[in-house]
């Protein structure tokens, strides 16, 4: 399974490139579902409100595609067993600062 | 339309639960004998057989998901703010992200439940399992909780 060796990689490379597409509104596409359109990169709301999370996740999918396609050139020791630890750490740490990115949301 | 897609993605929901539910359960608290009880049937389903039809009902809930979602925001998530239901709005944008890192971790998930990979990673193969079936347990709750609140067709 050499091709299988970069999955973990993906995972770990999506979770990071996500998170830090919400940060920064880092869409690759905008949806104006009011207005039933689609744009590029990340466009402000015309009429009704934007949705980036389609860009946000292609920006993701595309990033990490790309990290794993690289990570290939690595060898498979030792870097299967460190994948196998931060295929699970870095989500979780992902998790907790989307947690702390939304904070306001139940500080209100 | 929207009501028809809501109920096609909370039964695939369902399902999603259910058959991770079971692996989790598996692969957390498995059965040195089945004895034929309840549990023990619970404790020994044959798990690895369970991926790839999660996958599938993942990737496909999902997808009724994201278009329900444009209901959401047009509609929905105004309703939540008239109404200053900021733990319920905030829970959802949660629910958002962390299916979103579920879906980047179904690769992953995919890989280290291979044969000829799970026995070296069998901690990774749990953990990473049991953190996908957290992700969508939070997301079933809160995805219902969100509908009760708004109610069903209003």
């Amino acid at each position: 399974m050499t091709i299988g060796r970069a999955l973990p990689v993906f995972s770990i490379a999506f979770a990071i490139i996500y998170i830090a597409s919400v940060e920064y509104n880092l869409a690759l596409i905008t949806y104006h579902p009011q207005i039933f359109k689609w744009g590029l990169l990340a466009e402000a709301p015309k009429e009704g409100p934007a949705m980036y999370w389609y860009g946000w996740l292609l920006t993701s999918a595309l990033g990490a595609g790309a990290i794993a396609a690289l990570s290939l050139a690595l060898p498979a020791k030792p870097f299967d067993r460190i994948w196998s630890i931060l295929v699970w750490v870095v989500p979780l740490v992902m998790i907790a600062v989307i947690m702390y990115i939304l904070r306001v949301y139940f500080l209100r | 339309m929207f009501s028809f897609l809501l109920i096609v993605h909370g039964l695939l929901a369902v399902a999603l639960l259910g058959a991770l539910t079971h692996q989790a359960i598996s692969v957390l608290w498995p059965a040195r004998q089945r004895t034929g009880s309840f549990v023990s049937s619970l404790r020994s389903v044959p798990s690895a057989t369970y991926t790839n039809a999660i996958i599938v009902l993942f990737i496909v809930t999902a997808i009724f998901g994201s278009i329900i979602y444009t209901e959401y925001r047009v509609s929905i998530r105004s309703t939540l703010r008239d109404y200053r239901l900021f733990i319920p709005e905030g829970s959802f944008e949660l629910k958002e992200h962390f299916l979103s890192i579920g879906l980047g971790l179904l690769p992953a998930y995919w890989y280290y439940w291979r044969p000829s990979v799970a026995k070296d990673f069998s901690a990774t193969r749990v953990i990473v399992t049991t953190l996908l079936a957290a992700i969508v347990w939070y997301a079933f709750i809160t995805g219902h909780v969100l509908n009760d609140i708004r109610g069903f067709g209003s």
